[in-house]
């Protein structure tokens, strides 16, 4: 990947992080990306973020373990290893429904996990790149492309805005 | 989507609600047909024992009267939690739990009933059948008019009680109070404590008392807590109900998609926490097959499986697929249309509950050709009521009983009436106050709600 400098400026305090991103969607100003600690109520929208997908997926794996749990019982039960326990017919849906329900939340938990990871290209082994260290502890980073805007614009746009600190890195 | 939470740019709300003659007609028509529905069902009875009329009676007041329990049992879990959000209309749960003062009068007629013997709801009030019964004998101490009587007045009372002591607080703080002065609020707060123990336990043992013992010798462990969740869901469906009537009034323009979406995620989760109360119910019954247990699965599984499964489609495939995503929840009609369906829902599951038992009490008491009650023990060996019950599912499956064995039209004009007759003391008790609460020093915490 081609290196990319960044500008950014740190915030000490989300609301004027959440100021800051107003003014620069005021003047259609091209918001690289934007660092918080946590995350932060109605940023989402100003940065024009869809709508995670995440949970869709989510459904779909918990599906999968509804299915693989009812049907696997039904024929493990029924046609492969058939036991009467406890004089019931072996087809007993009552008894399958707990399993059925542990492995749909096992599938769909540790599916989200898995593909969360992967879409952020996260996980174990995986070095990671970041801006600074202090925006995983209390500071809130707006960042720019060089290539899209000027230092001396950014510049201004943080001591405007209320940046505390300004820098640059390459990425 | 720039929702407009955060702006404080709209018109300020509506602070007084006003009980238009034309909401106070439409709903004194609503009780008129009820009390017309209950006239028809106490004159056309046919069994001696004015069994239909009440039923009905304490199907709808046992509902109402629990609804009203749990909207003040939330609110004082959510006062205890540190909670903030649902401040903006705290009113409607305050007004929903001052409507058992009239619970009160209801479950009162009932409980007199009961001591007086106006009716043969109880199989245990039945000095007959007590008496070749060793079951009901040994149940006794517990299962007796005094106590249904006596234990009704002390707790319903008790509860309105704290409820109307916290509502007289929260205005109090409305008139004296600001935002930052927490003096009043932590008064509330000692109530609100109070509340959740007293409320919590002593429901269960009405419960107990006013619905499980319809089945007088059949009996389940977490039944308080199932019939507590269907209350539970019920009084949020009619919180959400009535929250969007109010701002389709232009009430509450404070009450926002925010707020909507919470009480929709509540229905949501306890909808599907009532499904694992009435499977975990179901299902060591059927497992552990024992006799006296399984009669009333069977009875209900034989004689009842429209309500019986309808019963888990709707209060619970419903509400779980159509409020799964985050978007339905934030949309008026499909979140309305779940409400309505799934408080009609619980209504029919408060049905399946009481019905059953009773009709077979009143064939029970009335002798006749069943071939028990006085003809022989109950109590002789523990298999024998679920072959009593088996009998009747026999009996029953032939002989359709509208109001019965499915809700008829007297058991939906009685529903209407009482729902009415609900709505119009909430009403009238939101009207009485501010609809808002500026003052309540968790008021900007609401107002500023995100999720």
């Amino acid at each position: 990947m081609a290196a990319k400098r960044l500008v950014y400026g740190l915030y000490n305090d989300e609301e004027i992080l959440l100021e800051a991103v107003k003014s620069a969607n005021e003047k259609h100003i091209d918001i690289y990306d934007v660092y918080t600690p946590f995350p932060i109520h109605g940023l989402d929208p100003l940065l024009g973020l869809s709508e995670s997908r995440l949970h869709i997926a989510g459904f779909i794996y918990g599906m999968l373990g509804t299915l693989t749990a009812f049907l696997g019982m039904t024929w493990i039960f029924t046609k492969d290893w058939p036991i009467i326990f406890g004089g019931k017919p072996y087809w007993a849906v009552p008894s399958f429904i707990p399993i059925t329900f542990e492995l749909t939340v096992l599938f769909a938990s540790i599916g989200m996990v898995v593909t969360f990871y992967i879409i952020n290209g996260l996980g174990p082994g995986v070095v990671n790149t970041y801006l600074d260290d202090r925006i995983t502890d209390d500071k809130f980073c707006i960042a720019f492309d060089s290539n899209s805007m000027s230092d001396a614009d950014a510049e201004a746009f943080f001591r405007r805005t209320g940046a505390s600190e300004v820098h640059d890195k390459e990425l | 989507m720039d929702h407009s939470t955060h702006t404080h740019t709209l018109a300020p709300p509506v602070k007084q609600f006003n009980f238009t003659s034309g909401l106070r007609i439409t709903l004194i028509v609503g009780m008129v047909i009820g009390v017309l529905c209950l006239a028809l069902a106490w004159f056309g009875d046919t069994d001696g024992h004015q069994t239909r009329f009440w039923s009905n009676f304490l199907h709808n007041s046992v509902f109402f009267t629990g609804i009203a329990m749990l909207a003040g049992f939330f609110m004082c879990a959510s006062i205890t939690a540190w909670a903030g959000w649902y401040t903006t209309f705290k009113r409607i749960w305050e007004a929903m739990g001052l409507f058992l003062v009239v619970g009160f009068v209801l479950m009162l007629i009932v409980g007199l009933g009961v001591y007086l013997g106006w009716h043969d709801l109880y199989h245990w009030n039945d000095a007959k059948s007590v008496a070749g019964d060793e079951i009901l004998q040994g149940k006794s101490g517990f299962l007796n008019k005094g106590w249904y009587l006596f234990g009704t007045i002390i707790f319903v009372g008790l509860w309105y009680f704290i409820l109307s002591r916290i509502r007289s607080l929260s205005l109090l703080e409305e008139k004296e109070g600001s935002h930052s002065d927490f003096r009043i609020h932590e008064k509330i707060r000692v109530w609100a404590v109070a509340y959740l123990p007293l409320a919590g336990f002593s429901s269960a043992a009405m419960v107990w008392l006013w619905i499980m013992s319809v089945d007088a010798h059949w009996y389940s462990t977490l039944f308080a807590w199932y019939t507590g969740a269907s209350w539970f869901v019920s009084m949020m469906c009619l919180t959400m109900l009535v929250i969007l009537f109010l701002k389709g009034r232009g009430y509450y323009s404070n009450v926002t998609d925010e707020h909507i979406h919470d009480v929709g995620k509540l229905i949501f989760a306890f909808s599907i926490f009532w499904t694992y109360l009435w499977f975990s119910q179901y299902m060591l019954i059927w497992y552990a097959n024992v006799g006296e247990e399984t009669g009333y699965f069977k009875h209900r599984l034989d004689n009842y499986p429209v309500l019986f499964y309808g019963n888990l489609v709707i209060n619970f495939l419903l509400p779980f697929f159509v409020l799964m995503r985050n978007s339905t929840k934030r949309k008026a009609g499909i979140v309305g249309f779940v409400a309505i369906m799934v408080f009609i829902g619980h209504w029919l599951d408060f049905f399946l509950m009481i019905k059953p038992g009773v009709l077979h009490t009143s064939h029970a008491i009335s002798g006749g050709g069943h071939g028990h009650g006085d003809s022989h023990g109950h109590g002789d060996h523990a298999g024998d009521h679920g072959h009593e019950a088996v009998g009747h599912a026999v009996e029953h499956a032939s002989n359709f009983v509208s109001g019965f064995t499915l809700p008829g039209f007297l058991e939906i004009g009685t529903m209407i009436g009482f729902l009415c007759l609900f709505l119009f003391f909430f009403f009238s008790a939101l009207s009485r106050a501010s609809l808002q609460s500026e003052n309540d020093p968790y008021y900007f915490e609401s107002v500023q709600h995100h999720v």
